[in-house]
């Protein structure tokens, strides 16, 4: 690596302090994500030219010497294959009905009781958000509970079960490797695998849930139905909801359950799967989107229109900012900060971390804050099990709970709470929220300290 | 926001009407005419005979005869005092207007708005308009509107007054003309494709009284009602498309819907089915 002054270090701290600002400032500036740190990519790259900080390598791919551009390898082409091959599983899986004929088997299993509905929602919730992702999990039960509440004339309790799901969406981002970005590019940077980080997180999961729903039903006032007449009502309420209407073919919903499941065994056994662990979980993602497209081959391309291009171009450009700052050494230098903080140990060190991650991922994208961490705690050498690791993962994904700009789903959950014109400032969500971001922050805390 | 609008949708679309079955009873039913009361009563005996599937061992019948009211004060205050559950009559009650087919007759107009009463109405006695098949007996009815889902009363309705071994039509209309005008107008929106609206519109509208009718049918099997449910839902020009219906399955029976909650006249659809449809009884509701 060429020497690299201080002032260029500096100077390129500047442009990712500005960077981390403009995103945080997002709704304000009224530019996507990609688009904002599309220049950021942009300036950061020639300055790094300018400066000599990259040159074109030439590689060996295959024994033939290619030469690349640098900011092709500084792109985590594996983390773009996932997000990528996931997000087109999980939207051609949705046609076949399978995540709807879910929810609304749920709504009927509640019998219209509000209690339960919370509860059963809840746990939806958190079960989607680690299946699907956050923001579709968002979407598909916050939209289910703006009918149902208005169905079973409760819109006044519309906004608790906003509130309670939304905050449950980053809980359920923790269950698996999968289920939110900062958990893929930790988790690929660190090296831990699928089932472990099922069988790590999954019991935090289960105990964050179980709380942040007895909360909420305290705090907003969701009881349980009492006499019979208000149990009859609303049972033949929510009984006119027909789970098989979203359902175009018996077939194509048969094999749309199945291939989810064979999804998620692929997903969490690509590690150990002999071939497939050459390839990796980008590889399995994108494949189980080629076959589930198989059965609309005709008009695939209506699919390829509705992949989020903004995202996986802020993913693209966010690699290849973190890599320039990487050869400019401002990773080294933050390194160097978080040296006092890992130099705590793995109990204290991790709990600051864990604490400081969250802080970080409430007020701006936690995407970019996992990726700088990733490549920084990387860097240090750190063994997979590390508690260091986990204080980002769980502080990334829950800081998302203190803030309604903290994560994408809070933000969709805010956008339902307006379309249904429901009074909720960004004081009041923090107000709402905060109490409930603390209980599950220090639960993590005592969690990775104590057990992991 | 599109994609929450989209899974609402969804939801949206699978939350549907239920439909259940309430039999309705008439303990009470009074035929009025205009007749002498030796003619009023062969009239009411061959009703009788007609609606025998609502003849209940308890079932009054009552009859006024032209005597008996002479305005539609006198008219309504009688109703009022025998608060009938059904009340059977014809168009143009002491009027000769029954020679010119182009209205109802002030008894009639004022009697299928001013009660709540369902009314059954006849071909005129002296008009010989009715068809062969007419006032005979109730074993092909047929509730017809333009909103089905959801109407229980309807359906009810319409499968009380088959007879048992029947058939009733489930009927919804969606008027065409209508459906037009508003493809025309998103015609001209281009943020909007208008075959695809052309489709998914007509497809959402017809696929709603389909599933209402599926339940229609699916509880009245539950029930155990000997009854068989059709389902007639088409796109049409309402009037024109309801007397063919009407014509070609020889219907005995019509049951419709003449009140409309925003206005105090009969909604104009029922009033033209009312007038023009005079060849078999009608049970305007």
């Amino acid at each position: 690596m060429n020497h690299v002054s201080t002032s260029v270090t500096a100077l390129f701290a500047v442009l990712l302090v500005a960077m981390i600002l403009s995103l945080a400032l997002e709704e304000k500036i009224h530019a996507k994500k990609s688009v904002i740190v599309g220049w950021f990519a942009a300036t950061a790259l020639f300055l790094a030219a300018a400066f000599g900080l990259v040159r074109p390598e030439t590689v060996m791919i295959l024994g033939h010497p290619v030469t690349l551009p640098v900011y092709i390898p500084g792109i985590d082409w594996e983390v773009i294959a996932i997000i990528l091959g996931s997000s087109l599983f999980v939207d051609v899986t949705s046609k076949c009905g399978l995540f709807t004929w879910i929810a609304i088997k749920l709504t009927k299993a509640s019998r219209g009781d509000p209690l339960k509905l919370l509860v059963y929602y809840g746990v939806m919730t958190v079960v989607f958000s680690a299946v699907l992702n956050n923001v579709t999990a968002m979407i598909i039960v916050g939209a289910l509970s703006g009918v149902s509440l208005a169905k079973l004339r409760r819109t006044n309790q519309l906004l608790g079960f906003l509130l309670i799901e939304a905050l449950l969406t980053n809980v359920g981002g923790l269950l698996t490797l999968i289920s939110s970005v900062p958990n893929i590019i930790i988790g690929n940077a660190a090296g831990i695998t699928f089932v472990t980080f099922f069988i790590k997180s999954g019991p935090y999961v289960v105990v964050a849930t179980a709380v942040t729903i007895y909360m909420g039903a305290r705090l907003f006032g969701i009881e349980a139905l009492k006499d019979d007449a208000a149990k009859a009502e609303a049972q033949s309420l929510v009984a006119g909801f027909d789970e098989n209407d979203g359902i175009e073919s018996a077939g194509f919903f048969r094999f749309g359950t199945i291939m989810t499941g064979l999804f998620i065994i692929a997903m969490a056994s690509a590690s150990i799967t002999p071939y497939i662990k050459e390839l990796g979980m980008g590889f399995v993602a994108l494949t189980f989107a080629v076959i589930m497209l198989t059965r609309y081959k005709a008009t695939a391309d209506r699919f390829y229109q509705a992949i989020d291009w903004d995202l996986l171009a802020f993913f693209g450009c966010l690699f290849i900012v973190v890599n320039m700052m990487e050869h400019a050494l401002v990773l080294e230098l933050i390194g160097e900060g978080l040296k006092p903080i890992i130099g705590l140990g793995e109990t204290v060190g991790a709990g600051v971390l864990l604490v400081a991650s969250a802080v970080a991922s409430s007020v701006t994208d936690n995407i970019p804050l996992a990726a700088m961490l990733a490549k920084i705690l990387g860097g240090l050498g750190l063994a997979s099990d590390s508690p260091f690791w986990w204080a980002v993962i769980f502080g990334a994904n829950l800081g998302g709970n203190i803030t309604p700009i903290g994560s994408a789903s809070t933000l969709v959950a805010v956008t339902i709470i307006h379309k249904y014109k429901l009074p909720l400032s960004f004081a009041g969500f923090v107000k709402v929220a905060f109490p409930f971001a603390v209980m599950q922050l220090v639960l993590a805390a005592g969690y990775v300290l104590v057990v992991l | 926001m599109t994609k929450i609008d989209q899974f609402e949708s969804v939801f949206k679309s699978a939350d549907k009407a239920v439909y259940t079955y309430d039999r309705p009873t008439f303990e009470r039913v009074l035929l009025v005419t205009d007749l002498n009361d030796a003619d009023a009563a062969d009239i009411a005996s061959r009703v009788r005979s007609f609606l025998t599937v609502v003849d209940d061992a308890g079932t009054q019948w009552n009859t006024l005869s032209g005597d008996d009211f002479s305005s539609v004060r006198s008219l309504l205050e009688d109703i009022e005092e025998r608060k009938p559950d059904l009340i059977v009559t014809y168009r143009h009650l002491h009027s000769e207007a029954w020679r010119w087919p182009h209205s109802l007759g002030e008894y009639l107009d004022v009697m299928t708005q001013a009660t709540s009463v369902p009314v059954l109405v006849l071909p005129h006695p002296d008009a010989d308009r009715g068809l062969p098949h007419s006032i005979k007996d109730t074993d092909r009815v047929m509730a017809i509107t333009n909103h089905l889902t959801g109407d229980n009363r309807l359906v009810n309705m319409a499968v009380r007054f088959t007879e048992p071994g029947g058939t009733c039509w489930l009927t919804h209309v969606e008027s065409e003309t209508v459906f037009e005008r508003y493809m025309d107008a998103i015609s001209k929106i281009p943020a909007i494709d208008t075959d695809v609206a052309r489709e998914s519109l007509a497809a959402q509208l017809l696929k709603e009284p389909r599933d209402f009718i599926a339940a229609c049918r699916a509880e009245i099997d539950a029930q155990g009602l000997p009854v068989d449910i059709e389902e007639v839902v088409v796109m049409g020009r309402r009037v024109d498309e309801y007397g063919d219906l009407v014509a070609k399955r020889e219907i005995d029976l019509l049951v419709l819907h003449t009140k409309d909650d925003d206005q105090l006249a009969m909604h104009g659809a029922a009033y033209v089915l009312a007038v023009e449809l005079r060849g078999i009884p009608l049970l305007m509701l």
